[in-house]
Order: C-alpha cells, then structure tokens, then sequence
C-alpha cells in the first residue's frame, strides 16, 4: 500500500486545505471585534464596490471584515447557509445585501437568537414576513431604487420630448429592487401620454441575457425608441444588441447603477444616462453602523444614500 | 448486520469516508467553531436538500441514466406545494399533490428513455427546461411565501434535540437502503446499470423498472422541495438551480459509478457530508468566495481520485 501516487494525493489535499486556513486563521487570533458583510454575489461590479467600501471603513475602525456571497445571486439557499456559518463563527455584526427579501427572514431571526445584531444594505427586508417572524433589524442603508426609477422616466420623457415607444428590461421576477425601480419608472413616464412602453420584459439582470432579450424585442417592435433597463448590465447588453441592429441613432438607452462601464459609455455618447447608487458609500456605512452599533450607538431606522443622474 | 459483512459491503467507501475523516480533522484544527454540536447540526440541516435529491440520482446513475431535471422539478414540485398552502389545502394533501407532481415528471422522464428510447440525458435535459418554465408559469414568475407555523415545523422543529429535516433525511436514507440492497426492484436497479441486455432477455420488465427509477427520482426531489419550501419559508419558482450538479457531484463522490452498475448509497449520503462540510469550513475560515470554489472543485477531482485508487488498490 506504499504507493508513491497515494501519499501524493493525501499530501496535496491537506496541503490545499492547511494553505487555504493559513490565510484565515492569522486574523481569528486576534480579538478585534469581526463584522461580516454578506452581498448577493461578488460577480457583479455594484456589489465589488459595496466591498471595496466596507473594506476601507473596516481598515479605518480597525475591525476584522469578512465578505462572503453566493456564486449566484439567486441562489436564496446558499446565502442562507453562508449566514448560518458564520452565525456559528460567532461573528460581531452582520451586514447583508438580502438575495430574497421573504426569503431571507428565517436566517435574520436565528442571528436575532443567537444575539448577533443584523444590518441590511441595498435590498429591504419584507416588512410583513420580518414582523410575522418576529425578526428585528437594526437599520437598513440604501438608495431608494422606486425615486431613481422615477428620475429615470423622467429624464427619458424629456430627452424625447415626451414621445416615445419604449422597451423596458426588468431584473428577476419579485425582486424588491427590481420591482421598485419598474415602479418609479412607470410612476416617471405617467404625466407624459405619448410615453408607451411596448414591452416589458425580464432580462435576469444578465448581461447576456439583455442583448438576447432586447434582440427578440427589436424585432417584435421594429418602431422602438426608447429602452430602460433596471440594471446597467442589461443595458449594456441590449446596447449591443442595438448596435448590431445597426439602430444605436435611433434608440435611447438610459440604464440604472452606474457602472464604470456604463460611465464610459455615457460619456462616449452611446448611453443616454444611468442613476449612481453609490454602492461603495452602502458599504462603508455598513460597516460604520454595525461598528458603532456593537459600541452601544443605536442606528436611525433607515439611512438614505442619495442617488444621482449620470447624463 | 454483522460489522464485518457491512465492512465488506461498503469497503468500496473507504476512499470517501477517509476524505471526509481527514476533512473534519482538519476543520478541527484550524477553527474552534467547527467541531461544535450546534455546528455540526448546522452542517447536517445544510446537506438535507443536496443529499435527498442525490438519493434519487443514485438510483437513476445505477441503473445507467442520468436525471439532470432533478433541480428544475424539485422548483416545481416546490411551488405547487407553495399554491396549495395558500389555497388553503391541508398540509398533507398539499405535500400530496407536490410528491405527485415531482413523481410525474420522473415517470415522463422515465417513458421518454424507456419507451421512446432517448438517451437520458436528453430526455431530461428538456424536461429541465419545461419544468422550470412551468413553475415560472404557475406563479408568474413571483416566489410564494407566508405559511403557517405547523408548515414551518418541518424546518424549525426538533426531536430528541436532532432538527426535523435532519431525520427526514436520515429516514430517506434508510428506506433508500433497505429498498436497493433488500428488494428485487433494488437488484433490478443494479442489473440494469450493469447490464441492460443481459437484464432483459432475463425476463426482468426493464422499460417498467425504469419508469419506477426516475419516478423515485422526481419524487425525493420533491420530498426536499418541501423541506427547502419550509426551510426559506418561501417557494421560489427559481429555487434549485444547478442543484442536478450538486446532486450529480454527492453521486459520484460517494463512489458511485456514472457508468452504472456501481455503488451505494450510503457512499452518497458522505458525498453530499463532504460537500456540506467544506462549504461550512471555508465558510467558517472567511476565506474569499473565489477561493471556495477552487477549493471545491478541487477535493471534488481528489476525492474521486482517492476512491478511484482505493479500488485499484484492493484489486
């Protein structure tokens, strides 16, 4: 049984597992208090520059971060366990982006057992599952996603002179963000009756699935010129899409996050506008808030990050 | 069953449950957090949903198919569940109705590949696209959520200190066990992944086994849509992606054959532990969620290597 193949394979898999615990386990030695940020996926640049954020803050306060996300942004089961975990790391704080607003109540309600204070960034717990629950959360810090959407149709209306056919993209299906920003958006559009949005249809805030989605729509509605997404992913997909339809004259794209991408392609004329979040500033008043928090200062009820036209 | 015949039945193991021993060895090291009661609970309530759908992929990979719709019906099954609390069903007509659902799309799956000769994987991989689009369907795309709280017990509640779900799958396994190595519908499983043609000119109803096979395996996945329904207190019609995957890796983990013919249970039940536990440990050590997935990958290919030597090496 002295294989020489054998003791290899014992040897690298211990080796994997004792270099991938090195790196954690020098901060778990320490006792600086630990705060956890726990966003929807870390695939997407919004929720990168939520780290890079919470990152900054937690240097400054001098507290250990951790930033964990499912590979997926839908996959509502695997946050859920993330959570679980580091309910059990016996973390400080935790910050979370929920991936399902109902669908995260359950876990809340075990770190509200296990005494651990919860915050939420970006997307708000339903209120009615979490009261049902008897679940409590510390504080939400967020944008008001229906008041960007509402800026969005606006500009959109003025910048046609309130005559347009218009394409909208939506995120997931009943998702708070998502279905907000679609809201303010409709709500931005209603003085303007020359304003008629001829499709709407869900993209999954998927870059790939914008272009294929808006593709489909171009050609259902050859008259199109207008498209809102509610996200700048989808946006920049569907920009392509125009592109290749040789109809980037004709149809005005405004988007939603601001990504550095969409930036760029504001600027260069492509994109008509986007709204800015500022997911870093979500990040960072994160961290500020659990770490005062843990200090004995009460947070507001909710903390507002303003938000603002990129045209 | 005497120690040594178990031994001798489930020495195939060995590799795998090494590699799950030197998994929690490790664990135990390098976090205090890891080898606690409540955070083994913890693991064990996390495996539930991946281990019993991978029960019924291990019936489905013995017998030389392969059921990619697992996660796509386990959505289904989950959302019928989910509108029929909230039509006011009772509960157990509801969970009823969301077995039967999962069930029939095994047996659809199953007549496919046994009487319109399609490869499984085909079969299936179309019944993952219309079970999906069904469930985004029903419910307009929206997650149903809000049950009461004799549902939610299935997730909540506790015996003898042990969670709920942790004993449905314990159950699960059991059955699954006693059914495959005790019945001749188990021996049938078996004989058709090893050999199809020899199967059927012994007179064994191989078309008909079959349909039972994949049946099994829509069934459990909608037995765990019902635990996740309860656990997420929510039936989302997005639920279970790429969840055949996970299930398909528990599988093929625990030392079961993707040729057929080879394998157990049991040996599924320390996949699905593996996979649960290195997703808590990283989880535990903070390490980046880039890194996991590497790391998972990884003992994924070592695991299956190790088994695959153990074998080789016994022979």
């Amino acid at each position: 049984m002295t294989n020489p193949f054998r003791t290899f394979l014992l040897v690298s898999l211990a080796a994997l597992l004792g270099g991938c615990g090195r790196e954690a386990a020098k901060p778990a030695s320490d006792s600086r208090p630990v705060i956890a940020l726990v966003v929807k996926t870390l695939n997407h640049p919004f929720f990168v520059d939520m780290q890079r954020g919470a990152e900054e803050a937690a240097r400054a306060a001098n507290v250990e971060l951790i930033v964990q996300a499912a590979e997926r942004e839908v996959d509502v089961e695997r946050q859920m366990q993330i959570i679980e975990n580091l309910i059990q790391r016996k973390v400080g704080a935790l910050v979370i982006a929920p991936s399902g607003s109902r669908e995260v109540v359950p876990v809340i309600v075990k770190a509200n057992r296990a005494g651990i204070p919860v915050l939420t960034v970006d997307t708000r717990v339903d209120a009615a599952a979490l009261a049902g629950a008897g679940g409590q959360v510390a504080t939400f810090i967020g944008s008001d996603n229906h008041e960007g959407g509402r800026i969005a149709g606006q500009f959109l209306a003025e910048k046609l002179g309130g005559r347009g056919r218009i394409v909208v993209l939506e995120g997931i299906p009943g998702h708070e963000t998502g279905d907000a920003r679609l809201r303010g958006f409709r709500e931005g559009i209603r003085a303007h009756p020359g304003m008629v949005v001829v499709a709407s249809q869900p993209a999954n805030w998927e870059r790939d699935q914008g272009y294929n989605v808006c593709q489909n729509l171009l050609q259902a509605h050859p008259d199109v010129n207008a498209l809102f997404a509610a996200n700048d992913l989808m946006a920049l997909g569907a920009l392509e899409a125009i592109a290749a339809a040789g109809r980037r004259r004709q149809v005005t794209v405004v988007g939603f996050d601001a990504l550095d991408e969409a930036r760029a392609a504001v600027k260069a004329g492509a994109m008509a506008g986007t709204i800015a979040q500022n997911p870093a500033l979500m990040g960072r008043t994160g961290v500020e808030r659990a770490v005062a928090l843990l200090r004995g200062e009460a947070p507001p009820v909710e903390i507002g990050v303003p938000i603002e036209l990129i045209k | 069953m005497k120690v040594p015949t178990f031994i001798a039945r489930h020495g195939r193991q060995a590799g795998t449950v090494a590699v799950f021993l030197m998994l929690c060895a490790v664990l135990s090291v390098l976090t205090p957090h890891f080898l606690t009661t409540s955070n083994l609970l913890n693991v064990a309530q996390q495996t539930v949903v991946n281990a019993i759908v991978a029960v019924g992929l291990t019936y489905v990979i013995l017998s030389g198919g392969i059921d990619l719709s697992v996660g796509s019906v386990l959505a289904l099954a989950g959302v019928v569940l989910g509108l029929a609390l909230e039509a006011g069903w009772p509960l157990p007509v509801a969970i009823a109705a969301c077995v039967l659902v999962g069930a029939l799309c095994g047996v659809l799956n199953g007549m496919l590949v046994a009487f319109g000769r399609l490869p499984p994987f085909i079969a299936t991989l179309g019944l993952m696209s219309i079970a999906r689009g069904a469930a985004l369907l029903v419910t307009d795309g929206r997650p149903v959520s809000g049950f009461d709280g004799s549902f939610r017990w299935l997730a909540t509640g506790e015996l003898l200190g042990v969670p709920v779900p942790v004993w449905c799958m314990l159950a699960v396994y059991v059955a699954a066990h006693v059914v495959l190595h005790r019945t001749r519908f188990g021996r049938y499983v078996f004989a058709i992944g090893g050999n199809e043609e020899a199967t059927l000119l012994s007179g064994v109803p191989v078309a008909r086994c079959k349909v039972g096979i994949y049946a099994l395996g829509g069934g459990l996945a909608a037995g765990a849509s019902v635990l996740l329904t309860a656990r997420l207190n929510s039936a989302q019609p997005i639920a279970g992606l790429n969840y055949e995957l996970d299930a398909i890796a528990a599988t093929v983990i625990g030392g079961t054959s993707l040729l057929g013919g080879q394998g157990s249970v049991f040996g599924t039940l320390v996949g699905a532990l593996i996979m649960g536990v290195l997703r808590n440990g990283l989880n535990l050590l903070g390490v980046s969620s880039f890194v996991q997935q590497v790391v998972i990958g990884a003992v994924i290919i070592a695991a299956v290597l190790l088994d695959t030597f153990f074998k080789r090496s016994r022979r």
